[in-house]
């Protein structure tokens, strides 16, 4: 250091800012040593993302009574069997795992809806880069209507605030919802509820092993899709772009999720000069009145 | 006292209904999902964590000292863990009496264990961020008050210490995005921080070297979150375009159902107004 | 450039060839001759936080002190590499921080072209990392060598990649199953 600090005082010493800028560079390092490690990965792990997909509601036949409890989940309604009841899945798991309900497998977690669903994302035209498309929010058309405009209709909360509900908090992998016309399709948290139900309800789902198998295929296809989904990337990276995996499970998103925002991020910096230098010459087209919106818009959607 | 009062389905009060009570935990679980997918600290949701908060005193005392608690509620018999908890250890009432008591007891604790790991990953999540961005926070929390003399003023000061750059923030009222106890314990932590970075090596620097939110050498030492970053998201309202302040460019239109990996200040907006959520 | 990051500051660390525009007494010191001047049109390598701090006259069309050129790392030599098969290069033998060094380098220098070539070169590698991070059997074969020259943005996103997939495995009892 004794020479590197002689080579400032003589280089630098008409200049107090840049001397001081050099000496530090040197205790940053120090400075790194003392700011405390807390290391928590941003976005919900993958325990957190089973603990969220434990809210998703399932339908069990109770074998037993229960009254109506007042939860800070909300409330839950009496079991008296054998009416089916609607319950959060971790109450349904804990009933089953003591013998206390039976739970009926929600409609897509069968062999032949899944064997659907594997064929479209495998073989059809229209997914060969996407996912098959995931079941409806309230409000929003199905695939088989694609004319139909999508009216969101909020809630509102205590805060007057608006509120959209969506998963787990929406009846997707309940027996009932699903009417006969509805093509099957995978709930946003399908891993979990599927690896849930296999380890602790397989007797309750028409033929287990079957089922393992299409999840398992299910998963390597639709991985593969979003690691391909790389080459397009970059449109997340610029500014006003982005990138569309709808139909991507929750739990495809956290083991990716770390992989894709460390390569937009990467991408983003490659690209920061150029980024930089078009949002100055955006600037001085604005500046001189000539700037025309519509000039620059182009077609950014992309799918995976 | 008998099992089946302390049992009894009750009749809620205006403000505590079953379905304020769901949506409230969907609220809740929403928020926190965000705020583990952000690197800034959301603002903080005091009306909702209030309510959450007395949810959970009642569920574990009939009785509770807050005076915010809806009179309806204390006053009806409710059913709670502590209550349950005592009579299932009571030896003078049979068992048989009602045999789902244990059942409603473990029920009514993982219920109560799985909202306590939501509030405090919350609070963990949101702390990481406080002290990650400590500065920064304080930076910017005292720009709002104009009491305040310019802290550089000071840089002149002999005995500059380290202390000096943490500016005080105990007469302001408005501390968004941080709650009340939050921008506590930011200023105490940065205090603290400060003296000990004083006391072990800043201390020998020259003066003008002690500070903590000096920018000489083109390099600032207040270093904020990065809005730049990108999220994923879920489109809630019928059609949302990621919009970037700077420069007033609309980007991609996301519509009802769509996921989109976008930037994270492109959404902000829409986040706040409930159109897209966190994923 | 964040001021807590450990990569910005071994970046900054990085040596950059610069060349004396003026005779500068009593700085041989950088050349090794302690005591003695240093000459115009010397050529050395100094760290990039010098380089562009002893370069800012020159981008300010002011006087100036040292021109800096483009690192060996991001030479066109290197360019055409990229161009021809990103996958084969080891980026750590060129600098250890690739990318880093190139983001400053592309805030010094207007390269647009440079831009193209790394966005492609990245895209493309980061494609072979998340291959090998899901591979729980680990690095086999070709995949070894390629690992090892990733740089450390890549190794970060190998890791980043790796982590949570194995995270997700141990969930599903995957992991534990082996």
């Amino acid at each position: 250091m004794q020479t590197y600090q002689t080579f400032l005082s003589h280089a630098l010493q008409t200049n107090q800012r840049q001397y001081n800028a050099g000496l530090r560079l040197n205790w940053r390092l120090n400075c790194i040593l003392f700011v405390m490690a807390f290391p928590l990965p941003r976005g919900v792990t993958a325990s957190e993302i089973a603990f969220l997909a434990e809210m998703e509601t399932v339908t069990v036949v109770p074998r037993q009574r229960l009254e109506s409890l007042e939860l800070l989940g909300g409330p839950v309604e009496p079991l008296a069997p054998p009416r089916r009841a609607s319950l959060p899945l971790w109450l349904a798991l804990l009933l089953k795992r003591q013998r206390r309900a039976n739970i009926i497998p929600p409609p897509w977690l069968h062999p032949e809806p899944l064997s659907l669903i594997l064929d479209v994302e495998s073989q059809h035209q229209d997914y060969q880069n996407a996912f098959s498309p995931p079941p409806p929010l309230p409000g929003q058309p199905s695939v088989l209507d694609r004319d139909a405009i999508a009216s969101a209709k909020p809630q509102y909360t205590p805060d007057g605030n608006r509120y959209y509900p969506a998963p787990p908090f929406l009846p997707h992998n309940t027996a009932q919802t699903t009417s006969s016309r509805d093509t099957p399709s995978l709930p946003f948290h399908w891993v979990e509820v599927g690896n849930l139900l296999l380890d602790s309800a397989s007797d309750d789902l028409v033929d287990p092993d079957q089922i393992r198998r299409l999840l398992k295929d299910l998963r390597e296809v639709r991985m593969s899709k979003m690691r391909s989904g790389v080459e397009v990337l970059d449109e997340a990276a610029t500014g006003g772009g982005g990138v569309a995996l709808t139909g991507v499970g929750s739990m495809e998103l956290g083991e990716e999720r770390g992989f894709i925002t460390g390569v937009v991020d990467g991408l983003r910096r490659i690209g920061s000069s150029k980024e930089q230098a078009r949002r100055e010459q955006m600037a001085e087209q604005r500046a001189a009145g000539g700037y025309d919106a519509t000039q620059d818009e182009e077609e950014d959607y992309m799918e995976f | 006292m008998d099992i089946d009062d302390i049992l009894a389905s009750v009749d809620h009060g205006p403000g505590a209904s079953p379905e304020s009570t769901a949506l409230d935990h969907q609220l809740l679980t929403r928020f926190w999902v965000a705020e583990r997918a952000v690197s800034e600290v959301l603002p903080w949701p005091a009306p909702l964590m209030e309510r959450m908060m007395d949810r959970v005193r009642i569920q574990v005392h009939p009785r509770p000292q807050s005076k915010t608690i809806n009179n309806n509620l204390t006053r009806n018999q409710i059913e709670t863990i502590e209550d349950l908890a005592a009579s299932s250890g009571d030896t003078t009432v049979p068992h048989t009496h009602n045999p789902n008591l244990n059942l409603r007891l473990s029920i009514l604790q993982t219920d109560l264990a799985r909202t306590q790991y939501l509030i405090r990953s919350l609070l963990r999540a949101r702390l990481a961020k406080i002290t990650k961005y400590s500065m920064h926070y304080l930076v910017q929390l005292a720009s709002r008050d104009n009491t305040q003399t310019q802290s550089t003023l000071s840089s002149q000061n002999p005995n500059q210490q380290p202390e000096d750059s943490v500016p005080e923030i105990a007469s302001l009222t408005d501390l968004a995005p941080l709650s009340q106890p939050e921008a506590s314990f930011l200023h105490a932590h940065q205090t603290l921080l400060a003296g000990h970075y004083g006391g072990s090596f800043m201390g020998s620097f020259p003066r003008q070297l002690r500070r903590l939110d000096d920018n000489a050498g083109g390099t600032s030492m207040v270093q904020g979150p990065e809005l730049r970053e990108v999220v994923f998201v879920r489109c809630l309202g019928a059609e949302v375009p990621v919009l970037l302040e700077e420069d007033e460019d609309v980007g991609v239109t996301m519509r009802m159902g769509d996921v989109w990996v976008v930037r994270w200040e492109g959404v902000k907006k829409a986040w706040g107004r409930g159109e897209v959520e966190l994923l | 450039m964040s001021y807590y990051d450990i990569d910005s500051i071994l970046t900054d660390s990085q040596k950059l060839p610069c060349t004396f525009e003026l005779e500068v007494p009593g700085l041989g010191i950088l050349e090794g001759n302690a005591g003695e001047d240093i000459k115009a049109g010397t050529r050395i390598d100094l760290p990039l936080w010098l380089g562009e701090m002893l370069s800012i006259g020159a981008r300010l069309g002011t006087s100036r002190l040292v021109t800096l050129d483009m690192p060996d790392a991001l030479s066109e030599r290197v360019m055409n590499a990229l161009k021809a098969d990103p996958r084969t290069l080891d980026l750590r033998a060129l600098a250890p921080h690739f990318y880093n060094l190139s983001e400053r380098i592309l805030e010094l220098f207007e390269e647009e072209e440079m831009v193209d070539v790394l966005t492609d070169t990245f895209k493309k590698r980061a494609a072979e990392i998340a291959d090998h991070a899901h591979n729980s059997r680990g690095a086999v074969g070709d995949g070894v060598d390629f690992l090892r020259g990733l740089d450390e943005t890549e190794r970060q996103l190998f890791r980043a990649a790796h982590d949570r997939a194995k995270e997700m495995r141990i969930w599903s009892g995957e992991a534990r199953r082996k």
